[in-house]
């Protein structure tokens, strides 16, 4: 810091600002309040805003934001206390002259250390959790008995049942068994997504990529393109039945003498 | 900070005038700029037509591309870029006095329309330019959640409305890159620095007029038929796309010209014009973001001029690196068009962070708190920021089995993020907190911030991305982080900068309507766009599902709040420029050095370079033993804490 041999004069050193009071319980108060809020609202809002679970995948996906939701919900109310706290407490004026100076508080060390380990521990929950759920749906393709290809084009899709000649653009699944979607596209990428299933995958052209579902329940589906492919982006979408097996067969059947 | 103000006087000026190729070259302006650009498209034209083959697949993508770039080298050439490579080949290169004039010497409110190579005129064009940027792209904004407030395309058919999305993605993206490092990083960091301009003047200049010059085919494009494929052109969408990509492809490859010109020069003054005593630790942390930034920018930009080269060549040469019948694959597209998108969000993001620690430092009367853990949390983020791109891909296909790698780079990336709320709360705590206007965009920040950050953590668990990607969810919470966030640090830093740049304060009162309204609109707006993108609608429709007509109409009734917050900011803005409230040298007590000098700053900002010997966040605190600079022993040595208590005193 020395940059010259001149002896330096000593500025007078006044009593550096003093530390207020705090009161603890103020903010463990709000932050309570603040959590309990969230997690009231995580557990209400989730599952009635998200689509009614119609797979094995969506259950997990809404479980994994309810969850998350609810992990954050300490963690950003804690931020949110400290905040409110200080401008309940330390405002000091908003004329054109500046308030006395504050305390001159540099770091904390443990401090510090503990905010890093807080949040790399929670990052490691997640990063666990996730891995969980990943290998959870990774496990659902072991499954799969039967086998669907998907095609989409500007603007639209296009089933076929691979050993039939069955070709749809409204296909039918049998509840309960899982299937695998061979998704691949004849033009641009687009982005096959059963929207009450949790599956989404692009399908690019010259490649074919796979998802694979267990439907839960009987009834009609979303499938919507996620992905902008050009003019009637919005419009390319269809319906998946989900039906019972016996349903499906005859289906099937039908299909295979119209064809 | 402790600095000193040596009152040493100037040395003395050559007396002859210069040899910048006399007049001419001194009458160029932004004027001749436009004329030389056009005139040079239009003969690029003409060539282009004359030489092509008319008949050929490419023919209009080779016609377009050739114009739009004959217009920028035509533009840059009018606008007198070029002066100083063509003096040095003629062997006459610049006198003391032609760089003086270049910088704007004497030259008036005229400079600003001029290849002007002092920083801080460069600064106040980056200002005036991003707010035209963010201006027209709000208004793209507003025709967006115009035709989304009813289902049914019933105000624009899908073609208008593709080219409204991509058009709004690409301006705010460029509006946002340059926000808070092109009017603040320019205008600023070189005075908090201590140094008397950027390291390389010329090339300052260079990268805003390259900005012009790219906004214009950017604007272009609707002129000729719009995009259809979002701001991220994905290809091959983009490469059967209309000529309106061509002038997209050129307009955007001119801007990260732009950028890593910028870029060098950032770093290379960062690096190499701090004054003596400036030690890294001892360097504004407002610096820091610009810098750590700027350096993530020379990384991650160039990759999307490559893919944007590759696709120019797609679609005017006829290669198929994008096309799978020729052997080429969209992954790549998507690859490098990541490569540079994630790390292009840290980018934005890092200005406006420094510039929000700096204000809460300033208005909390306090030190910053943790500063070592925060230089090393945005460092930490610039390096993982390079390794997280993928995670855009989850639901594409491309490498399944990196899913697991690339959720635990976009985990950890939250630990240094998270970093920043810890500075944040710890300056702020048990501060004297002065309730200003830049403070209430800190809070602002605060609540945004974390918003933003906890649903990219939805976002980075790849089972709930693969229902999340592209949808309003994803649209929602990276506005969070643009508008929210960015946004917020940027307002923040114009209204602390304000006084510094024009000599003004910038109007409270409505400076304050304008930040409710802006906040409140967020809050509505991106609310209940996260419900509809939970509910299930993909992001860049144009119509939608019944199910979420309300939540849509929300979304479009805040959407405009927040355009009235904006206009009545732009008012203030320029009411306050005008005839605003006098601010003096000082008006927040800061620190930091660009606030030691006068306003207006003179023209190379320090008669004699300061001596710093300790860093800006001496609040509350005895001030260090004052010390005579090295090399200046009259110099009169002042301590800015003790010159901030005779202004209190005055």
């Amino acid at each position: 810091m020395t940059l010259t041999d001149t002896p330096a004069p000593t500025p007078p050193s006044p009593e550096p600002p003093a530390a207020r009071p705090i009161r603890w319980k103020e903010i463990v108060a709000v932050w309570l309040v603040l959590t309990a809020i969230t997690v009231v609202g995580d557990l209400v809002v989730f599952p009635r805003v998200m689509p009614r679970s119609a797979s094995t995948t969506m259950h997990l996906t809404i479980v994994t934001v309810v969850l998350f939701s609810v992990t954050a919900a300490p963690v950003g109310s804690l931020v949110y206390a400290g905040a409110v706290y200080a401008l309940r407490h330390w405002r000091a004026g908003s004329g054109d002259e500046p308030p006395p100076e504050g305390p001159p508080y540099r770091k904390h060390n443990q401090l510090s250390i503990a905010w890093l380990s807080i949040s790399a521990m929670l990052a490691v929950f997640l990063l666990v959790w996730g891995l969980g759920a990943l290998a959870a749906d990774n496990a659902v393709a072991q499954k799969a008995t039967m086998t669907v290809d998907a095609t989409g084009q500007q603007w639209l899709w296009t089933f076929h049942y691979p050993g039939t000649k069955v070709t749809t653009e409204t296909p039918y699944l049998p509840v309960g068994r899982t299937v695998t979607f061979d998704v691949t596209s004849l033009d641009v990428t687009h982005s096959f997504w059963i929207v009450q299933m949790g599956a989404k995958i692009d399908a690019n052209p010259g490649e074919v990529t796979t998802v694979s579902v267990t439907p839960t329940r009987i009834g009609d589906f979303d499938v919507r393109c996620a992905e902008l492919c050009g003019l009637y982006h919005a419009f390319m979408t269809t319906q998946i039945h989900v039906v019972s097996a016996s349903q499906y067969q005859s289906w099937l059947q039908t299909q295979e003498l119209s064809a | 900070m402790t600095t000193t103000m040596p009152t040493a006087p100037a040395p003395a000026q050559p007396a002859h005038r210069g040899s910048a190729g006399g007049g001419l070259m001194r009458r160029l302006n932004f004027g001749t700029g436009v004329l030389a650009g056009v005139a040079l498209a239009a003969v690029a034209w003409l060539l282009s037509h004359s030489l092509l083959d008319s008949a050929g697949t490419f023919f209009q993508d080779q016609v377009a591309t050739i114009t739009f770039i004959g217009w920028v080298v035509g533009f840059l050439l009018g606008i007198g870029a070029f002066n100083g490579p063509i003096n040095w080949f003629r062997g006459r290169d610049l006198t003391h006095d032609d760089e003086l004039y270049l910088a704007g010497k004497d030259l008036g409110p005229r400079r600003y329309w001029k290849f002007c190579t002092d920083h801080k005129v460069v600064g106040v064009q980056y200002f005036v330019m991003t707010m035209i940027v963010l201006f027209a792209g709000g208004v793209l904004a507003m025709l967006i959640r115009i035709q989304l407030a009813r289902p049914g395309d019933h105000f624009v058919n899908p073609q208008i409305y593709n080219a409204f999305i991509g058009m709004h993605g690409i301006l705010m993206i460029v509006g946002l890159i340059v926000a808070v490092s092109g009017p603040f990083g320019n205008f600023i960091m070189p005075i908090m620095i201590g140094a008397r301009d950027m390291a390389f003047p010329r090339l300052n200049a260079l990268s805003f007029w390259l900005l012009v010059a790219a906004a214009v085919p950017l604007l272009a494009v609707f002129a000729v038929g719009g995009i259809s494929d979002g701001w991220s052109t994905y290809a091959p969408l983009s490469v059967q796309d209309h000529v309106g990509m061509d002038a997209f492809a050129v307009g955007v490859t001119t801007f990260i010209i732009s950028t890593t010109i910028a870029g060098v020069n950032m770093v290379t003054t960062f690096i190499t014009m701090r004054t003596k005593g400036m030690k890294l630790d001892r360097v504004p942390i407002f610096t820091w973001g610009v810098t750590t930034s700027a350096a993530l920018g020379l990384y991650a930009m160039p990759f999307f001029a490559v893919a944007l080269t590759l696709l120019l060549s797609d679609r005017a040469l006829g290669t198929s690196f994008y096309l799978s019948f020729g052997g080429g694959t969209d992954w790549l597209w998507e690859n490098l068009f990541w490569l540079m998108g994630h790390p292009e969000v840290y980018v934005i993001l890092l200005p406006a962070v420094g510039a929000v620690l700096e204000i809460a430092t300033v208005f909390a009367r306090k030190p910053l708190f943790g500063y070592n853990v925060v230089v090393g949390g945005m460092i930490g983020i610039v390096g993982l920021s390079t390794i997280v791109w993928a995670h855009h891909m989850f639901t594409t296909g491309w490498a399944p089995a990196l899913n697991g790698p690339f959720m635990l780079t976009t985990e950890l990336i939250s630990i240094p993020t998270g970093v920043v709320f810890l500075a944040l709360l710890g300056t702020i705590w048990q501060g004297r907190l002065w309730t200003r206007l830049p403070l209430l965009y800190v809070f602002g920040f605060v609540w945004n911030f974390i918003i933003g950050g906890v649903t990219g953590i939805y976002l980075s668990d790849v089972p709930v991305d693969n229902q999340m990607h592209g949808t309003m969810f994803v649209v929602a919470h990276f506005h969070y982080v643009f508008v929210g966030s960015v946004l917020f640090g940027a307002l923040g830093a114009v209204a602390f900068w304000f006084p510094k740049m024009t000599g003004k304060y910038l109007d409270e009162r409505m400076g304050r309507v304008a930040f409710w309204l802006v906040f409140a609109g967020v809050q509505v707006t991106f609310i209940s766009m996260f419900i509809s993108g939970l509910m299930g609608m993909q992001r860049r429709v144009s119509s939608y599902a019944h199910a979420m007509a309300t939540t849509n109409f929300i979304s479009t009734i805040g959407a405009f709040v927040i355009m009235a917050g904006m206009i009545i900011e732009a008012y203030t803005i320029v009411t306050s420029w005008r005839s605003g409230r006098e601010a003096g040298r000082n008006p927040w007590r800061s620190k930091t050095l660009e606030w030691q000098v006068p306003t207006p700053v003179p023209l190379e900002n320090f008669e004699v370079p300061p001596v710093v010997t300790s860093d800006p966040y001496g609040y509350g605190e005895a001030a260090p033993p004052l010390e005579a600079p090295a090399g200046h022993p009259d110099a009169t040595p002042v301590t800015v804490g003790a010159a901030a208590k005779e202004e209190l005193q005055s």
